[in-house]
């Protein structure tokens, strides 16, 4: 009777889609019980869903009402996978310092990020939203981070990220780190001018940019 | 040729009467002018004068005085409708507006009705209803706005807005008692004013815009609840301005259906084309408020004419004016349209002659 491994993802990533916080429990409970793996169900399914949802609000099919509802769905998803995520645990633990910048309390995007640097290995200090610069780099100071990781979803607040790439330099500091952005505004010229290390468009590919700018394994 | 005060100006303006030049108002609430130049060269004052009912009367009347603008306007906030109906409000300061600090319901659900009656006691509704009877009895000739803020903004002010936006799609039974008694409230509220003086009620309601409910939600609520607050207070006589905030594009087809006397709205709109779509609206704005902050005298002067050209009924600020904005900006705005009555027959009367 079980269904496909992809079929079951496109249901969950459907369920977020529509809003429905207790079918998309109901399908991650299932995730588990079938033994899929719970990091590839947050990809295909979870952050799938919240990136279709995210479009349909472009397309001015969605506005903040229903946004709101599907990303509830999409947390309650999380709550389910999340303690099932396979940690890769061998080797060195790198360390991200991650929030979204100041003036922006948006932090959908960074959550999810968040949660699979986490289950990618990574040690992930999580600063929250609305968060100055400077606080950033004494952050990555304190915990010895190897990796900054800057979002923001709103084009007023893009500054913020030079900013902090500004405090590196001004403290001779800059190549201990790591700098990484993304968030809705971001592409990866603005990563460019701003010279940060790295881009990345969504959550599973900011895995992978944290993996490449640690030196691959991780 | 008789000269019309600013308040028949208005008042025939509303009532869809020609007029000599379009009125330039600043309404207050939410677009109120109660910059920092101002209250510094008088020393009246906020956050105080958010409190007491004659300083708040002495700021209006310093800022219609220095700004140019043809109106007073109470009170300078969106939060007197809140604190009174329970929340926790933080006044800020000479130049921070005030905000809400903590609403205090979590959910429609949980909402406590009160009797309206009695809320009409509490807080600083005395000293709104005082600063309009004292603004209005010594100065016939100008118009008292009394600002109300709108019935899903209020809401969202007493319920958690994150909550709140959910619930409107997952408990809209609850959504919609939570709304109507809020507008019940708020019909209560403009009647006080309107028996104290107040010639005219402006609604600001920026949680109502298309860009956050999209059109279903603005249909279901925004419209339904802001005609059923400016039909109460039609009863009363008085004509009403309601502002929309943002890009109105997905909701735009609702917009003549809305029964306010005037509709304002934000920078980013094109009046003209709004006007060529309902020619029966009358418009108010929308002048940009970064310009009013970050621009030149000339600048502000050339963007006012457009405005006057483009036909625009009420000329006024398209938002809320940050308090940095420059006095001499705002009274470019003003003095533009102010001299535009002549202005505008010296330029027409050649280009007759030469036709």
């Amino acid at each position: 009777m079980s269904v496909g491994k992809e079929e079951l993802f496109k249901e969950l990533s459907d369920a977020v889609v529509n809003m429905d916080e207790d079918e998309t429990v109901l399908l991650s409970t299932k995730v588990i019980v079938d033994g899929y793996d719970a990091y590839e169900a947050i990809d295909k399914g979870l952050a799938d869903g919240m990136d279709r949802a995210g479009k349909l609000f472009e397309e001015e099919e969605y506005f903040i009402p229903e946004l709101l509802m599907c990303s509830d769905a999409m947390y309650a998803g999380l709550d389910v996978l999340k303690p099932h995520i396979k940690l890769d645990s061998e080797g060195e633990r790198y360390r991200v310092v991650i929030g979204v910048v100041e003036g922006d309390t948006h932090d959908i995007g960074k959550n999810l990020v968040k949660i699979m640097l986490e289950s990618a290995g990574f040690e992930v200090f999580d600063l929250g939203r609305d968060i100055p610069p400077i606080r950033f780099v004494e952050k990555a100071k304190e915990v010895n981070a190897k990796i900054i990781a800057l979002s923001t979803l709103m084009t007023t607040t893009m500054d913020g990220m030079e900013e902090v790439i500004n405090i590196l330099n001004q403290h001779n500091i800059r190549d201990q780190y790591k700098v990484m952005v993304g968030g809705g505004p971001i592409s990866q010229r603005f990563a460019d001018k701003i010279g940060a290390d790295g881009y990345s468009v969504n959550a599973a590919e900011a895995v992978r940019l944290a993996r490449k700018l640690v030196g691959g394994a991780a | 040729m008789s000269i019309i005060s600013p308040k028949e100006r208005i008042l025939r303006v509303l009532n869809k009467e020609k007029v000599d030049r379009p009125p330039v108002i600043c309404p207050g609430g939410m677009m109120n002018a109660a910059i920092v130049d101002v209250m510094k060269s008088t020393g009246h004052t906020l956050p105080e004068a958010h409190h007491d009912d004659k300083l708040m009367a002495e700021l209006a009347k310093d800022i219609f005085k220095y700004t140019g603008f043809e109106n007073f306007g109470i009170p300078f906030c969106m939060t007197v409708e809140a604190e009174v109906l329970g929340s926790e409000i933080n006044f800020g300061t000479l130049a921070c507006e005030p905000k809400i600090e903590k609403e205090v319901f979590d959910s429609v659900s949980d909402v406590v009705y009160q009797d309206i009656g009695k809320i009409l006691k509490k807080g600083r509704i005395e000293s709104v209803i005082q600063a309009g009877y004292l603004l209005s009895k010594r100065n016939k000739d100008v118009p008292v706005v009394g600002n109300l803020t709108g019935p899903l903004s209020t809401s969202a002010s007493i319920v958690n807005p994150i909550s709140f936006l959910k619930e409107l799609r997952k408990d809209r039974e609850n959504a919609h008692r939570v709304i109507n008694y809020v507008t019940d409230f708020l019909i209560e509220y403009a009647k006080l004013m309107i028996d104290n003086g107040v010639d005219l009620i402006s609604i600001g309601d920026p949680t109502a815009t298309g860009e956050i409910l999209g059109p279903k939600m603005f249909e279901e609520y925004a419209l339904r609840y802001l005609n059923k607050l400016i039909d109460g207070i039609h009863s009363f006589k008085v004509p009403v301005i309601v502002h929309i905030c943002g890009n109105i594009n997905t909701v735009k087809r609702f917009i003549p259906y809305i029964k306010s006397d005037a509709i304002s709205t934000d920078a980013i709109i094109n009046l003209r084309i709004l006007k060529d779509e309902f020619p029966s609206l009358t418009t108010m704005g929308n002048l940009s408020t970064f310009l009013l902050q970050f621009g030149n005298p000339e600048k502000v002067a050339d963007q006012t004419e457009r405005l006057l050209r483009d036909g625009i009924d009420i000329i006024s600020p398209a938002c809320g004016l940050s308090t940095s904005s420059s006095i001499h900006n705002i009274r470019a705005l003003t003095t533009t349209v102010k001299e535009h009555s002549s202005y505008g027959r010296s330029n027409i009367l050649p280009a007759k002659q030469i036709h």
